[in-house]
């Protein structure tokens, strides 16, 4: 039984030798993370080509003797250098991964004012950079929970220290396995639109004509999976469904029903040209369209800056209704301590890129102007629902931001009571504070929060999408003509699927580890083999041949 | 972690049982046939114990200790010298010493031993990326319990094959078979009981297996001395 001593040391130093490598490690962590945004813009790749992960991490772009092409790299979101991103890009560096950590809902606004101002240009840079580059790496955005945070705190140190991770020292392995992207096919843009009949007085023949009151409500951000937008255009949506409700009250009864019929247009498509709003207008009849008196627009009302909100037109600002529309506006705007200022700005039909949502009545010759918060138009596929907005301008300053929305419906809806009850000049507030018509906080703030927990990405809603079918019940309990009306997308968009992913990260040990344990089990076994040789039959044994077959009997 | 880590535990696992065999005079005697009715033997004593914890034991979600269900446990683990005790006595065997026929059934015991318990789990869990000691503890574990399971069957054969016995030496033979017989019980307890880390429970029975089988040893020789 000699040998059993002698196993028991060498199992010992085999122990220390090996856990020289490794340090006792905990059991694989599971994230939920949201891949970023992948199309196709006429024909053109854009956004992340890729997919599925298997690779160690890495704390920066540039961890000496880290190699880049076979790591992940984990940031979060406000210290990504864009500019050593962009060069990579350009001289066809390829990432391994890129994993882009979101301080948690909510939170990660303890910073100061000014960090706090910086960051939001650099996450706002980086979701332009992803969406309008073709990314051919995986990119990944998570939410960074403690667990998540102790493991990259564990990675830089390693980074620090001079360990990266590679395959031949082992470290962090993150994966993310999942069939590759596909196409989908053409979505759908989901238009729902609500009409209040006017009063028809008696013996009045002439056609009651109708105001329009629209607002996109869908994104388009840097991930599908996240929700954006809730500024752009959450706060026009929500401003919508406020103004809808209190007017349904007003039309309910006969007494105090206008004289105008009212049309809400919830529209998709925002983010492309306002595509919906197009096909939603082409579906009007001919007597609907010639009875539009005028429609607004809401885009963006909830970050007003310098109380100061813009009203665009496509019509010069000297045109009658115009200047009507104006000063019924202005004349709220004052009693609520804001100005409306008139932009001006020529459509031009050549081009197809429509800036704002009232372009696509001018180009049905339906007066029409955009109220919002924006004094110029955004570039295509900017200010259409970023994560930022979201997190910063409006969890940051939630209370002020649902005021301001708030303000901006008052402004709206009082400007709209007066021009139907015939008003104005006469110094009375229908939708007045305190009374039973008064815009309702609990209501705008309601709203507002499940627009920021809900993603709106228009391809990635179906018909039967929860939003969608809430938008449409809170229309429908109140008016009774609320139609849906399905179209399909034929922009110049393609998109793809795959946007939320499950990854998993192990701990693993290096390939020296398995050749040291290999080399340490097989001198183990063998070292066990000579000496029990060696103990029950004689030294000799070890140097004679094999015995032959015949059975020798045992005494 | 890979398919490499699998061949390097199972190699740990499973290659003391293929070295002791090969490299004693077992292979010499061509006891392969005793090896695997051992191992059968092996087999339906863990069915019947199967049967008697499922009718005995409630099930139960956590991992504490409940001394209760451990002693029904150690009484059933009893079973296991009952066991040995059918495989050295009862079956037939080409006649080979008593050396090396315990040798032979210790060795096969402790495969199958090995084979139930830890193939799955290795297969399972040594191939996924993540790495833990565990498999690795695993391993020194199936070494150890081949050194427990053969000092139990050499004391078996002393106790039951064997019908001159120092008469001093008797209590002591018994004393410690029971301990060897107990020893799942005692690392289970040490398990749960007291929470031990596995790395210290490997240590702890290495430890007793390298007592155990000082103690067996010297028994064993003690006992051999009038016939030699």
């Amino acid at each position: 039984m000699q040998l059993v001593c002698v196993s028991g040391h060498t199992l010992l130093a085999l122990l220390f030798l090996v856990a020289a490598y490794i340090d006792l490690c905990d059991a694989a962590s599971v994230f939920d993370v949201y891949r970023a945004i992948q199309y196709d813009l006429r024909g053109i790749p854009m956004g992340s080509r890729r997919a599925s992960l298997n690779h160690h991490a890495s704390s920066g772009l540039s961890v000496p003797g880290s190699d880049i092409t076979r790591s992940v790299v984990i940031l979060p979101i406000a210290k990504v250098n864009i500019t050593l991103l962009n060069e990579y890009l350009q001289g066809k560096r390829i990432l391994g991964g890129l994993l882009l950590l979101l301080p948690e809902k909510g939170h990660g606004d303890d910073n100061k004012d000014e960090d706090a101002d910086e960051n939001l240009q650099v996450e706002r840079d980086l979701e332009n950079w992803i969406i309008k580059n073709n990314v051919p790496y995986p990119v990944y955005f998570v939410y960074e929970t403690p667990s998540l945070k102790a493991l990259l705190d564990e990675v830089i140190a390693n980074d620090l220290a001079g360990k990266p991770a590679t395959a031949t020292t082992g470290g962090f392995k993150l994966v993310v396995s999942g069939p590759e992207p596909r196409k989908i096919p053409p979505p759908s843009l989901v238009n729902i639109q609500a009409w209040l009949p006017g009063l028809r007085s008696e013996g009045d023949s002439s056609v009651v004509q109708t105001i329009a009151i629209v607002a996109w409500y869908d994104t388009f951000g840097a991930a599908p999976g996240i929700p954006a937008g809730t500024d752009s255009n959450g706060s026009g949506a929500v401003a919508l469904l406020e103004i809808a409700r209190l007017f349904s009250r007003l039309y309910a009864n006969p007494k105090t029903r206008g004289r105008y019929n009212l049309l809400f247009g919830l529209t998709a498509g925002g983010p492309y040209d306002y595509e919906g709003t197009s096909k939603w207008l082409k579906s009007f009849d001919q007597r609907l369209r010639e009875s539009i008196d005028y429609a607004i627009c809401l885009n963006s009302l909830g970050s007003i800056s310098g109380e100061k909100l813009w009203l665009h037109v496509s019509k010069p600002p000297e045109n009658a209704y115009i200047r009507q529309i104006h000063e019924g506006l202005s004349e709220v705007a004052t009693e609520l301590g804001l100005t409306v200022e008139v932009k001006h700005k020529k459509i031009n039909i050549s081009s197809s890129r429509v800036t704002w949502e009232h372009e696509q009545f001018s180009r049905q010759r339906i007066t029409a102007a955009t109220l919002s918060e924006l004094e110029t138009p955004s570039e295509l596929l900017e200010n259409a629902g970023s994560i930022v907005d979201t997190r910063y301008l409006f969890y940051r300053n939630f209370v002020a931001n649902i005021t301001q929305v708030i303000l901006s419906t008052k402004l709206v809806a009082e400007s709209l009571a007066r021009y139907i009850y015939d008003q104005q000049d006469k110094h009375i507030t229908v939708f007045a504070d305190g009374s039973n018509l008064a815009v309702s906080r609990p209501y705008v703030q309601g709203w507002l929060n499940l627009l920021s927990r809900t993603p709106r990405m228009a391809p990635f809603l179906s018909r039967n999408s929860p939003i969608i079918a809430a938008f449409h019940k809170e229309l429908a309990d109140r008016i009774e003509d609320v139609k849906i009306q399905h179209e399909t997308m034929d922009s110049s968009f393609t998109f793809y699927d795959s946007t939320k992913f499950v990854l998993s990260i192990f701990q693993v040990a290096s390939v020296t580890f398995d050749l040291v344990v290999m080399l340490a089990f097989g001198s183990y076994l063998g070292l066990l083999f000579v000496i029990a040789l060696v103990t029950t039959k004689g030294l000799d044994d070890l140097f004679r041949k094999p015995p032959s077959s015949r059975k020798i009997k045992g005494t | 972690m890979t398919l490499f880590h699998f061949f390097n535990c199972a190699a740990l696992t499973f290659g003391p049982h293929a070295v002791y065999y090969k490299a004693t005079p077992l292979s010499e005697y061509d006891t392969v046939g005793t090896c695997v009715k051992a191992a059968l033997v092996y087999l339906g004593t863990t069915l019947i114990k199967l049967v008697l914890f499922a009718t005995f034991l409630q099930a139960s979600d956590n991992d504490d200790f409940h001394p209760s269900q451990e002693m029904l446990k150690a009484l059933i683990g009893f079973l296991d010298v009952a066991g040995m005790y059918f495989a050295l006595t009862q079956l037939t065997y080409r006649n080979i010493s008593q050396n090396h026929k315990f040798q032979a059934i210790g060795l096969g015991w402790a495969f199958a031993d090995s084979l139930l318990h830890r193939l799955a789990p290795l297969w399972v869990g040594a191939k996924g990326h993540e790495f833990t000691w565990d498999y690795l503890l695993q391993g020194i574990e199936a070494n150890v319990n081949l050194v427990l399971t053969v000092s139990l069957a050499a004391l078996g054969s002393l106790m039951w094959l064997r019908k001159s016995k120092p008469s001093a030496l008797v209590p002591i033979i018994y004393t410690s078979a029971g301990i060897l017989a107990a020893m799942p019980s005692i690392s289970s307890y040490l398990h749960r009981g007291l929470k031990w880390d596995f790395s210290k429970v490997v240590g702890f029975e290495m430890s007793a297996a390298v007592a155990m089988a000082l103690v067996t040893w010297r028994l064993f020789s003690a006992c051999q001395r009038p016939q030699a």
